[in-house]
């Protein structure tokens, strides 16, 4: 990747927010309009997110397309390079970019049959969307924590205004759990700041600089928390069902599918990148809180009743590998953590992407009131059974490729938390399993014979997610090559 | 041709598999010819690696030449310290046993899809029925030439789900959905087990190679504990699959599949995986001696489980699943003596018996739609041609010279006396006997007498030639099969020694077939006396076997309620894990959702109302407490002082 196609990581973040100011301008009845706008916009996200993954060199240097332009320079206690916006993207980040292009092109789609204040649900989306990209992509700290922020915060009207149940409530606990998390990761961006005393912002030299132990050690777990709560890291994860089962279906795709994953992102550059020694000292604990995470999840899961309850448990269980495999520390298991952070991605993207079709047909998403959905929906019930096989760790689809690894990792570091692991995955299909036979299988329910086949958009949505995981899982080389390159160069003091 | 492109024969199906599952509507007779085309083609390609493969035999020896092996780098990390940290190849990998296995499965599948075309015929998913059987073939002709434990798990875990969509075919059937589940998530509890035991054995020796990891363990590499508990986990594996004690219960309710997916997958091919899985590891199970003996018991345990139930399920292919399950243990029998020639060569006999005998109760299902056994009878008039082929199935299984099942089980009688001593020697040899009563029985029953049920008796009739042709076939194997162990007829298909000399794994020592005159005789005489007791019984109007089942009404109960096993899991599913995620889930309601996160909301709230009313609006007060503060900060002033 050369340093000229910086400018297209510059883009990506650029090309939502001015969708959305392009938005603004357009009366809210212009359906069409609106929806020309949007597709291009994400089409253009999509075709740029695959060429950077694609581009990005695994041979060559630890960040690339890095573009910099300085915003305040020594001013105040503001040095060389103080703020700057500077791009450039890792291995780690390259194929989170992708993941956001893939689930921001579905996510729109299937947003188009939104009827209610539809303008203003895209602009407040595609805001969303600059965060997230612009989190990926950020080689500055400071930019780095607005853009997060950023992402997180359109959260709140986006359950608040569109979501379904208990809206209200979903959208204030999700919000007040991560902006409390936020304070956190806020005080330890001031203390790594201040303790590197280089007077910048700039991401790689924060890298470079050295830290007390002690203080790492007492950092460490502030990033961890803060930036663990918008993973869904156990005990943190209560806002993760109630907020799923809220929000509407293009917002639980992206902040499951892509949203969470900044949360375990974050762990790894401000946490393991910046601090190796104090993420080598409190590793037991993250994995720890992965492996009962992952249990967790998957043991709760089995008594939910409600489609996007029982999704957004197993979210906390899929990240909960996340977190072990990060704790595992060393190469394979770190890889199989961000190999799932993708994996999970378009796993459970698919997953509201389908629940989101069958409830805005049905307004029920009680698991018990449905049988033998099949029968009217089978195409739907195909790519349910795709999504769900990802999720238990079928060999071949994406969740295998993340999970062997995360499992060899564990058994590298300690072989009883491996074999919980690999148990988890067996409740995993334990509860997806029931849920079939249930819900799609058995003889056709009369009241729902109305229900139709998904649409055309929600078609070709699911098509693009389904490629996602059969091509992770048959060919996973071009993922494996890059993260690998990206955690040894990134933290390469902690990989034993 | 040879072993070096052993990978096409997995390819061929697996693409059509792919474009018959998204594309058979676009294709006449919804691509049937495609796959069964496709599946010849594979039956020939085996043949072609076959003669490669007795090329390389030489001297009354196989030369293992690493030029058999095939393998492109699927998973790859490497690092500046370590060069091979992590690496999944898929590679292939063909001896003997690999070569039996292809055999088998390409001409079990074969029959079994020519077959599928009468009895399937009309069905509403008829071409996904095909592509999904296709998808099989393929998921299960790479499991048997992998020569790396994650390919050998990724095919394992397509058979399983291949199996899970064949048995909930039917899915409007809320039975079928329910087996197809537990099918899925019983084999799954094993696999957990096995992918545990890949790993562990990777943690030891650094590499996935199958062949690697046997030279690793033989050098004495593994820890002795270490190795068995990795061994115990691989054959948890492998006997979920095969359908083993204490995971035996998936399969009867498996029967819920169409009949030519029971013949297959339920008989001959897919649960005879984990028998072939600790064949391939024989070598190593040799090093964990442990793991082996239980193997031998779980084995022994099997066999006369399933016999014992075969003896009072009414339901024909579920009588022919529980001898199946016992005729699996049969196998684990013999392997857990070290045995893996007998084992496969009992496996090889018994794929062509055993499918036999499930077309032949579909040819009866197809003929009356009826399956309980008790309801039928005096077919023998109206099909013919099905009673004498499942009459020869029967005595096959049944172990009556010279039909294939008795050379392989004397086999395995034979290995087992040497091996293990008297105990579970006469134990197997009454589970033979138990063999041939209750599956005279089931002919008895089904095939003559008078038929019970008059409605189902009159519209039967014969099956279509498409039927009755590959159930001939496999009746010509069924008969044939066991003398590939001879001394001549091997040296004729150049193999001097018979199949002994040629079904060993590396490394590992194969012996030539014996047969030994004394335990041949006795065999012979105990099954002899079985169908002798099942015509006692179950002749005519059975009326002994209703006084049998008088005699001892409590045993009977245990029987039909298949040692109250089943009942026992649901329990456990029910009540302690279902009940434990009820727990997990109020916790995660009240403790960590309702107290901890909207308790510490509300306790901010409630300390908010109360705070509020220290905001007074008036001046004395707050200038009383601007006093108060004033005057215990000086005092802390003098204090320091």
């Amino acid at each position: 990747m050369t340093q000229n196609e910086g400018y297209l990581l510059l883009a990506l973040p650029l090309i939502p927010l001015a969708a959305a100011v392009l938005l603004m301008l357009v009366p809210s009845g212009e359906r069409t309009l609106i929806r020309i706008v949007t597709g291009v916009a994400s089409v253009a996200m999509f075709v740029i997110s695959v060429y950077v993954f694609f581009a990005f060199d695994y041979r060559g240097e630890q960040f690339q397309g890095v573009l910099s332009w300085p915003w305040f320079e020594n001013v105040g206690f503001l040095g060389e390079n103080g703020v700057q916006l500077k791009v450039g993207v890792d291995g780690i980040a390259a194929p989170m970019v992708l993941l956001t292009g893939i689930v921001i092109l579905t996510g729109t789609w299937v947003s188009w049959k939104q009827e209610h204040r539809s303008k203003d649900f895209f602009i407040l989306l595609f805001v969303l969307v600059a965060g997230v990209y612009g989190t990926f992509v950020a080689l500055d700290l400071f930019f780095w924590f607005l853009l997060y922020e950023t992402a997180v915060l359109p959260m709140y009207l986006l359950i608040g205004v569109w979501g379904s149940g208990r809206r209200e409530y979903g959208a204030m606990k999700l919000m007040m759990m991560l902006v409390a998390a936020s304070i956190l990761i806020f005080t330890a961006i001031f203390g790594i700041f201040t303790e590197a005393g280089l007077g910048t912002f700039d991401l790689p030299s924060l890298f470079d600089a050295t830290y007390d132990p002690t203080f790492q050690k007492i950092m460490f777990p502030l990033i961890v928390l803060g930036c663990g709560t918008l993973g869904g890291i156990f005990p943190l994860h209560p806002w993760s069902p109630d907020g799923h089962a809220a929000a509407p279906t293009a917002v639980s795709m992206l902040h499951a599918g892509v949203l969470m994953k900044l949360g375990a992102f974050g762990i790894i550059r401000l946490g393991f990148q910046i601090m190796p020694e104090g993420g080598e000292f409190w590793a037991p604990a993250l994995l720890t809180l992965g492996i009962v995470g992952a249990l967790y999840g998957a043991i709760g899961a089995l008594r939910q009743t409600d489609f996007k309850l029982m999704t957004g448990f197993s979210s906390v269980s899929h990240m909960g590998y996340v977190f072990l495999g990060l704790g595992t520390l060393n190469l394979i298991g770190m890889s199989g953590a961000v190999l799932q952070m993708f994996a999970h991605g378009v796993m459970t993207a698919l997953f509201f992407l389908l629940i989101g079709a069958l409830y805005d047909q049905s307004h029920d998403r009680e698991i018990n009131h449905y049988s033998g959905l099949a029968k009217q929906m089978p195409i739907w019930a195909v790519f349910f059974v795709i999504a769900g096989l990802a999720s238990f760790g079928l060999p071949g689809l994406s969740g295998f490729i993340a999970e062997v690894h995360i499992f060899i990792g564990a058994f590298r570091a300690y072989p009883i938390v491996g074999g919980l692991a690999v148990l988890t995955a067996a409740i995993t299909a334990t509860y997806l399993l029931r849920m079939f036979a249930r819900t799609f299988f058995g003889e056709a329910d009369p009241r729902w014979s109305d229900v139709g086949e998904i649409t055309w958009a929600e078609r070709a949505g699911a098509t693009v997610l389904a490629i996602s995981i059969f091509a992770l899982g048959l060919w996973p080389a071009p993922w494996i090559d890059r993260i690998a390159m990206g955690l040894e160069m990134g933290i390469p003091e902690v990989l034993s | 041709m040879g072993m070096e492109q052993v990978w096409l024969l997995p390819a061929i199906p697996a693409v059509i598999f792919a474009l018959m599952g998204l594309f058979n509507r676009l294709v006449p007779r919804r691509g049937d010819f495609v796959v069964i085309l496709g599946m010849a083609a594979v039956v020939v390609l085996s043949a072609l690696v076959l003669l490669d493969f007795q090329g390389s035999f030489k001297d009354g020896h196989f030369e293992p030449g690493g030029s058999n092996a095939y393998a492109f780098t699927w998973v790859e990390i490497e690092t500046s310290v370590v060069e091979k940290l992590l690496l999944i190849e898929f590679s292939t990998f063909v001896d003997g046993i690999t070569v039996l296995m292809l055999a088998v499965v390409s001409i079990v599948t074969l029959m079994v899809m020519i077959y599928s075309v009468g009895y399937m015929k009309g069905e509403a998913r008829y071409g996904w029925y095909f592509a999904v059987l296709s998808g099989f073939g393929a998921a299960m002709l790479m499991l048997v030439v992998s020569g790396n434990l994650l390919l050998l798990y990724l095919s394992w875990e397509a058979v399983g789900l291949a199996s899970y969509l064949l048995i909930g075919f039917y899915w409007e059937r809320q039975t079928a959905a329910e087996a197809a589940k537990k099918a899925f998530i019983t084999t799954r509890i094993g696999d957990v087990g096995l992918l545990i035991g890949i790993i562990l054995l990777w943690r030891g020796s650094g590499s996935f190679d199958i062949q690697e990891i046997i030279h690793f363990a033989e050098g004495g590499g593994y820890g002795e504990t270490y190795l068995t508990v990795a061994m115990l986990m691989l054959f948890a594996g492998a006997a979920g699959k095969s359908a083993q004690f204490p995971f035996h219960v998936w399969l009867p309710d498996a029967m819920e599949g169409p009949t030519p997916v029971s013949a297959l997958i339920h008989a001959a091919t897919m649960v005879v995986a984990g028998v072939y899985l600790v064949a391939r590891m024989m070598p190593v199970f040799d090093v964990a001696l442990v793991a082996r003996d239980v193997v031998l018991y779980i084995g022994l345990t099997t066999a006369a489980l399933g016999a014992t139930l075969g003896l009072v399920t009414s339901d024909i292919k579920r009588v022919l699943a529980y001898s199946t399950v016992s005729q699996l243990g049969f196998m684990f029998v013999a392997l857990g003596v070290g045995s893996v020639t007998a084992a496969m060569f009992h496996l090889f006999t018994h794929a062509f018996f055993k499918s036999l005998l499930f077309l032949g109760s579909g040819s009866v299902i197809h003929a009356t739609e009826q399956q309980v056994v008790e309801s039928l009878g005096g077919l023998r008039r109206k099909m013919p041609v099905t009673t004498i082929l499942f009459v020869i199935g029967s005595l096959a299984l049944a172990g009556i010279v010279p039909l294939a099942g008795f050379w392989s089980k004397d086999e395995i009688l034979l290995v087992l006396q040497d091996g293990a001593g008297f105990g579970p020697f006469v134990i197997l040899a009454a589970t033979a006997a138990l063999t041939a009563i209750y599956t005279t029985r089931l002919v008895l029953l089904t095939f003559f007498g008078d038929p019970k049920d008059r409605h189902a008796h009159d519209h039967a009739h014969e099956s279509p030639p498409v039927m009755i042709l590959p159930m001939a076939l496999l009746a010509l194997l069924a008969v044939v099969a066991g003398f590939v162990a001879l001394d001549p007829v091997g040296k004729a298909l150049g193999f001097s020694g018979g199949i002994g000399e040629v079904v060993f794994t590396q490394g590992h020592e194969g012996h030539a077939f014996k047969l030994d005159a004394t335990i041949a005789l006795g065999a012979t005489l105990s099954a002899l006396a079985g169908i002798a007791i099942g015509f006692m019984y179950w002749w005519g109007a059975a009326e002994r076997a209703v006084r049998a089942r008088q005699w001892a009404p409590e045993f009977h109960d245990l029987l039909v309620n298949r040692y109250y096993m089943d009942h026992l899991y649901q329990f456990v599913i029910d009540k302690v894990v279902l009940g434990f995620a009820s727990v997990v889930a109020y916790f995660d309601r009240w403790v960590v959702n309702e107290t901890g996160v909207d308790g510490s909301a509300q306790g901010i709230s409630f300390a908010g109302y109360r705070l509020k009313f220290f905001q007074t609006g008036r001046i004395p007060n707050y200038a009383l407490a601007m006093a108060i503060g004033v005057v215990v900060l000086a005092l802390v002033a003098v204090g320091r002082t």
